[in-house]
């Protein structure tokens, strides 16, 4: 199989960093989390490919919801995260474990999410974003009116996230959502940790005009 | 005529909400958009409902049941049995 040319507008994560062994220098015993996974990099830079699923696998829900939130929808972000995985496994010889492994994968999800939107707004009848993959039940434990008051706000946020573009949302979707800090979510989405506030700073203000201040403080309390 | 400087208040402190909530306003710029939101009652609900956002955003945080596809290495997989099963550089 021939494989994917590399994109150029993302170097490959970590491509300059310190080997990933090093992490597990200060944990000699090997039992920790980290030396775990770095272990686990080892054998997959080796190329084990069972290593890398067990590696891989342990963000692969996480890395897949990131996908739909970015997306949309799940068609996309079922083939968008095969090709992920691919990327990594092709290019975790370059992984140097200056950043987590969770980070640089991230970043191959996040660079992989945007070809795949740049693809979809070439194509000459757009697929709108679906809403419905950006947003997600509500706690059971709400009582019913309280519910519905947060579904409907919900809804319109997930409204509101699908109709920003793919850098304002990867901002505040890396940042707020998932609860990135802002070191990791600049990382991820290849910038400056300035650049990615200001891109927050503008997505949390669409997304409140969107919304309406109304809908915001009465289902906030 | 309105108040000097009071439109450029108003102005300033909207888009400067979520800087507030997010704590990345110097003390004084601090000052000038609670100054502001004392007196702004849309500046003050706008506070409100900037906190009330990013606190709903961060509750779409979450996997409720979503699951990654079984499918998710299949290229990895297929890649090996292609007979390029190492990683570039290994």
């Amino acid at each position: 199989m021939t494989p994917p040319s590399r994109d150029e507008r993302a170097p490959e994560p970590g491509a300059t960093e310190t080997p990933a062994t090093v992490r597990a220098a200060s944990d000699p015993a090997g039992t920790g989390p980290r030396a775990t996974e770095a272990s686990l990099v080892a054998r997959a830079q080796a190329g084990d490919a069972g290593a890398f699923e067990q590696l891989s696998g342990a963000y692969a829900d996480r890395l897949f919801m990131l996908l739909l939130r970015l997306l949309g929808d799940r068609a996309e972000a079922e083939d968008v995260a095969q090709e992920v995985m691919l990327r990594a496994w092709q290019g975790i010889a370059g992984f140097r474990g200056r950043s987590s492994y969770f980070t640089w994968l991230y970043r191959i999800a996040v660079n992989e999410a945007n070809r795949a939107l740049e693809k979809r707004a070439r194509r000459p009848a757009g697929v709108s974003i679906g809403t419905r993959e950006l947003q997600l039940p509500s706690s059971p434990a709400d009582d019913p009116s309280r519910q519905a008051e947060v579904s409907e706000l919900r809804l319109a946020l997930g409204r509101a996230l699908a109709e920003l573009p793919p850098a304002l949302r990867a901002a505040i979707v890396l940042r707020d959502v998932e609860g990135l800090s802002t070191q990791e979510a600049a990382e991820i989405a290849g910038v400056s940790q300035a650049a990615l506030k200001s891109r927050l700073h503008q997505a949390r203000l669409r997304v409140r005009a969107a919304v309406g201040d109304e809908a915001l403080v009465t289902a906030g309390g | 005529m309105g108040v000097p400087g009071r439109t450029d208040d108003h102005r300033w402190s909207q888009q400067h909400l979520s800087h507030y909530v997010e704590g990345d306003l110097r003390p004084r710029a601090r000052r000038r958009l609670d100054r502001h939101a004392r007196d702004c009652v849309d500046c003050e609900r706008g506070l409100r409902a900037m906190r009330a956002l990013v606190y709903a955003v961060q509750g779409l945080n979450g996997l409720a049941g979503v699951r990654a596809p079984a499918t998710i290495f299949d290229r990895v997989r297929a890649a090996g049995a292609g007979g390029s099963s190492s990683p570039r550089g290994a």
